[in-house]
């Protein structure tokens, strides 16, 4: 199964509904708020949105290799199933 | 300032700011009050009433374009949405907010580009 | 429509800067630049915060609280125009610079 690693606000009612959406299908993942990460961590986080040519817009969802901004359960079923 | 109170003071004086620009307050009762009463704690701590959906980097010029209301620095983007990115404000047309997906600012910058 | 209301004397206010006025119960921002008045109401259309305590660069305002900026000469928000701020007309006589407190330019 494809590695799930969300970047997530603790403040964002869509970062709440993808998780909901992973559990709710027994999905695996791991999830990081960035607004509660120590300074090293946002960091990372700021790189890895923009190395994906991306805006800190949250959720950020990492599937595999690919890479799901917002929350959107058709695009997170797809690329798990395929 | 009591929670409750101030989530009533953003909601008239963000009214104002978003009617010209076409928008309105998601008809998602729910999700607007939630989305204010996090406005409201991010306020306190942070100063700003900034969107619960976006990550601030420090950087100025950077955080104060995603102070609620931030549709003004993301038109197009939104526009092309009918909603801003967390959802507290959708087009004025809309009636059902769960129809309208999120679609991130570079599918949004390749999807105008093919056009 | 006028009505005009005294504000200050012509020489208390020097080019390229701004003062916060009460006229009328009313906040206003007056601002000479280039040898001209201009008025316009002091809070910000976003959160109420008063111009006066931000900067202004040629024609442009900027609010303190959020970095806004508005045109003094229109009171259009520069990011979007539809937002805009009340702006009132002047006018300098004998000396002394009115503003036309029913808004009109």
């Amino acid at each position: 199964m494809k590695k799930v690693v969300m970047y997530t606000l603790s403040t964002c009612p869509w970062c709440m509904r993808a998780k909901k959406y992973f559990r709710e299908h027994d999905i695996p993942f791991e999830y990081i708020d960035y607004d509660k990460a120590d300074e090293k961590t946002r960091r990372s986080i700021m790189e890895d949105c923009k190395s994906h040519g991306e805006e800190m817009s949250f959720p950020f969802v990492k599937i595999g290799d690919d890479v799901v901004v917002g929350y959107n359960p058709q695009k997170y079923s797809k690329l798990l199933e395929s | 300032m009591d929670t409750e109170k101030r989530k009533q003071q953003l909601r008239t004086m963000f009214q104002r700011v978003i009617d010209p620009l076409g928008y309105k307050y998601s008809p998602d009762e729910e999700l607007v009050d939630f989305l204010l009463e996090q406005e409201v704690m991010l306020e306190k701590e942070k100063g700003s009433p900034f969107c619960p959906c976006q990550g601030l980097t420090g950087e100025r010029e950077h955080d104060m374009q995603l102070v609620c209301p931030c549709i003004p620095f993301h038109r197009e983007h939104f526009d092309a949405m009918k909603r801003c990115w967390c959802g507290l404000y959708v087009h004025k047309d809309v009636d059902d907010p769960d129809d309208l997906p999120q679609i991130s600012r570079k599918e949004f910058e390749q999807s105008r580009k093919k056009e | 429509m006028v009505s005009w209301v005294f504000a200050i004397n012509e020489n208390e206010l020097a080019d390229g800067e701004k003062k916060p006025l009460l006229l009328e119960g009313n906040a206003i921002l007056l601002v000479r630049q280039e040898g001209n008045f201009y008025a316009m109401s002091n809070k910000c259309p976003h959160m109420g915060c008063p111009f006066s305590k931000g900067t202004l660069k040629g024609f442009i305002v900027k609010c303190p609280c959020h970095d806004w900026e508005f045109d003094i000469r229109n009171g259009e928000f520069l990011a979007a125009s539809e937002i805009k701020d009340t702006v009132y007309g002047t006018k300098v006589s004998d000396g002394q610079v009115f503003v036309n407190m029913k808004g009109d330019l």
